[in-house]
This record gives structure tokens, C-alpha cells and sequence, in this order.
């Protein structure tokens, strides 16, 4: 980034291919539709850009670009009247997934994929970005804007979760 | 956090489908971000927002700056070796200076130095002391021309020379009249030069009046006994019949 920063163009385009896969699947598993996902996606990689002249590396690259992910997700939410909700106590049966889940429940992977959209968004979201983006614990509070023990507590239920769905596979 | 990293679970994560970005979404955004590294050239050409005001400040020092040299280039002297170097005429120099060592000459660099000087100095005062230069006349083709020239240096010189012992007179006279007559009585040619003296003299020798003139010639000689007066004064100041 601080090449980008300089001037050079191509800088970007390692960064691009290094981040692109990884972070489109973080933005649409947390949306759920590509059409969305693609929008917010770009979105996220053009704050990148015009951030480029003021970039000062007080981090990871990774956890800067999650962050900034994270936030244009939370506007999003916002525009639509939605909210993050903490629901770590929830059980994952309660978020009811889609009945189409239910009739593939043999296929092992597409359990998990339920489970995993079956996650509470900020459990989801911490799972997201530890899978995705690498992040540690203390990386994920500071994307989210959470204290540590929160993100941590946050991770565990969502792992404890998918576990259970790998296990029942 | 390793710890919390669960094999299975990423293992499991990773078999779902690999969506991605599509190619028109990396175009788009990879050319703006092409766009953003050109665009951050523009401020270098056109100066935008509050940094104009450094562009504009500079400019005015420079132009502060330049007025400032030039002032001061018009108004300094040449300094004290140009102003008192003797610019001989070139032409002059060669031939009675150096006549047998053609291969002696000056450089072309020293050669427009001398140019140089020379315009530089505004009223070039005559060579001092030239030798007459008649004796080492040239057998070349600009031999007349050289003596000629030479000739008239001399006399230029000897001009000189006749000028500053006027002046030493002058000197002399004053001092001697400041010695004999302090200050209330001082002598009607305290005031007067010796050439507004003869001057007048020649003013009466040309209304006739030769008796004073004499009489005015006399007495100009009686205290200025050391004044050489010139060849073209002493045709308006002495009586015609005397020649």
C-alpha cells in the first residue's frame, strides 16, 4: 500500500489479487446476494482508493482493508434499518434456516453452509474475518470496533456452532 | 489465535464454492485505480486550493530577486583594475611594444578582455610615458598608419604632461597665496584661473587692445612664472608682431 501510496499502480494490482477472492466471500457471505456483495465489494475497494494519498500503515494492510469492509457493512445495515444484534446466547435452530437446507441435511457441506447463514450476523462476521481475512482475536475487535474479550467471545460461539453442524455431517 | 483455528472447520469452510469477483468488477475497480495515481500528477501542473499562495510567493521572490540583480549590475562601477588599467589601442601596442616577437601574441582570450575593458571604460586616459614610437617604425603595410597613430599618442602624452604641471603650478600658486594674504585681503586672481586669465587676455588681443593685453601678459607671467602655456594659446595671447 505505501508503494500505491507512491505512485505505483501496479503495487495495487498485487494488493488486488492477494485480497479479491477472500475479501468478495467475506462481503457476500455476510449479505448473502451477489448482486449486493458485488456493489458493497467495490465500494470497499474504492474507499481503499481514495484513501491512498492519506494511507499511514498504524496496522496490517489486512486488518485496515477489513475494517473498512466491516464499516461499509454496518452503513449498510443502517440504510436499512437493520441493526447488529448480539445473539450469542441464541440457539443456531432459531435463526431457521431456509427449508431448502433441510432437504439437502445429507450433503454434509451444504449443513455447514447453512449453518454457517444461520449464524447471528457478529458471530458470523468475526468467523468471517478470522477464516478470511486471517485475522487474530485482537484483530477482529479492532475491524469491529469491539474490546478483545468481546471478538473473542464472539469467535467461540460461532466456532462452537459450525462445529456442531461438522460433527452432525 | 491460533488456538481457536479449527481444521475441520476451515477445512469444511473451504470446500464450499469458490465464488469470486467478476472480471468486469477487477476492471472497473483496477482502473480506478490507475485513474487515482494519474490524477495525484495534476496538483504538479496546476496548483490547487490552499498551496497556491506558495506558487505565487515564489514567483514574486524571483522576480524580487532579478529586479534586485539588475539595479545593482547597472549601478556598480568597474572596479579599480579596469578603471585605471591603461587601454592602449591594440594596434598600437603591437608594434612598439613587441615588434620582433610575432609569436608572443596574446591570447584571443586576452585579446577580448581587453575589448572588454574597454568598453567597460567610459573615458580611456592616455598611455603615460609612451616612447615615441618613430624609431621602430614597421616595414609592413599599416607601418604609416601605426606611426601616425603613435604620433598622435605622444602628443596626446606630452598634452598630459603640460596639463599636470599646469595644475602643479596652480597648486603651488595657491599656497603661496594663501601664505602671503590670509583671508580679508585676498588677491583679485585668487578667484581667477590661469586659463580664464589668458582668456581674458585673449579677449583684449582680439579688441585691439594690445597695450593692456600686453600689460595682462606680463603680470599673468610675473605669477605664474612656471605656467607652459600652449602652442594654440600663445597664438591668441602674444602680440601678433612678436611671432
Amino acid at each position: 500500500m505505501a508503494a500505491y501510496r507512491g505512485g505505483d499502480a501496479g503495487a495495487f494490482e498485487v494488493l488486488y489479487a492477494r485480497h479479491r477472492t477472500r475479501l468478495f466471500r467475506f462481503v457476500l457471505r455476510s449479505v448473502k446476494a451477489r448482486a449486493l456483495a458485488e456493489e458493497l465489494y467495490q465500494e470497499v475497494w474504492m474507499r481503499v482508493i481514495e484513501a491512498r494519498a492519506s494511507y499511514a500503515p498504524k496496522a496490517r494492510f489486512t486488518t485496515w482493508l477489513y475494517t473498512i469492509a466491516h464499516n461499509r457493512l454496518v452503513d449498510h445495515w443502517r440504510k436499512r434499518g437493520l441493526t447488529l444484534v448480539a445473539l450469542e446466547a441464541d440457539d443456531v435452530a432459531s435463526a431457521s434456516p431456509d427449508p431448502a437446507d433441510h432437504a439437502q441435511a445429507r450433503e454434509s457441506l451444504a449443513r455447514f453452509a447453512a449453518a454457517l447463514e444461520a449464524l447471528p450476523a457478529l458471530q458470523r462476521e468475526a468467523f468471517l474475518l478470522h477464516e478470511e481475512g486471517e485475522l487474530s482475536v485482537a484483530e477482529i475487535a479492532s475491524a469491529t470496533g469491539a474490546n478483545e474479550e468481546t471478538a473473542k467471545s464472539r469467535l467461540r460461539y460461532a466456532m462452537a456452532k459450525l462445529k456442531a453442524a461438522v460433527d452432525d455431517g | 489465535m491460533a488456538d481457536e483455528r479449527d481444521p475441520k472447520i476451515s477445512q469444511r469452510y473451504r470446500n464450499l464454492s469458490g465464488e469470486e469477483p467478476s472480471r468486469e468488477l477487477d476492471q472497473a475497480i483496477l482502473a480506478a485505480a490507475h485513474r487515482s495515481v494519474d490524477r495525484s500528477h495534476a496538483p504538479l501542473v496546476v496548483p490547487a486550493g490552499r498551496h497556491r499562495w506558495y506558487y505565487s510567493l515564489g514567483a514574486a521572490a524571483v522576480l524580487v530577486l532579478a529586479i534586485a540583480v539588475t539595479i545593482h549590475v547597472e549601478r556598480q562601477q568597474p572596479d579599480a583594475e579596469l578603471a585605471e588599467a591603461p587601454p592602449p589601442a591594440p594596434q598600437q601596442d603591437k608594434p612598439v611594444s613587441a615588434p620582433t616577437a610575432p609569436a608572443a601574441q596574446p591570447s584571443r582570450d586576452m585579446a577580448a578582455r581587453k575589448e572588454r575593458r574597454q568598453v567597460y571604460t567610459p573615458e580611456p586616459p592616455p598611455a603615460p610615458a609612451a616612447p615615441a614610437p618613430t624609431q621602430s617604425a614597421q616595414p609592413s603595410a599599416g607601418a604609416m598608419a601605426d606611426s601616425a597613430a603613435a604620433r598622435r599618442d605622444a602628443e596626446a602624452s606630452a598634452r598630459e604632461e603640460q596639463a599636470k604641471r599646469n595644475v602643479e603650478a596652480l597648486k603651488k600658486e595657491r599656497a603661496a597665496a594663501s601664505r602671503a594674504a590670509p583671508a580679508p585681503m585676498a588677491s583679485p586672481y585668487a578667484a581667477v584661473t590661469p586659463e580664464r586669465e589668458l582668456e581674458r587676455i585673449a579677449d583684449l588681443r582680439r579688441q585691439g587692445r594690445d597695450e593692456e593685453a600686453d600689460k595682462a601678459l606680463a603680470e599673468f607671467r610675473r605669477r605664474y612664472p612656471d605656467y607652459v602655456i600652449s602652442d594654440e594659446m600663445k597664438a591668441k595671447v602674444e602680440r601678433k608682431a612678436a611671432k
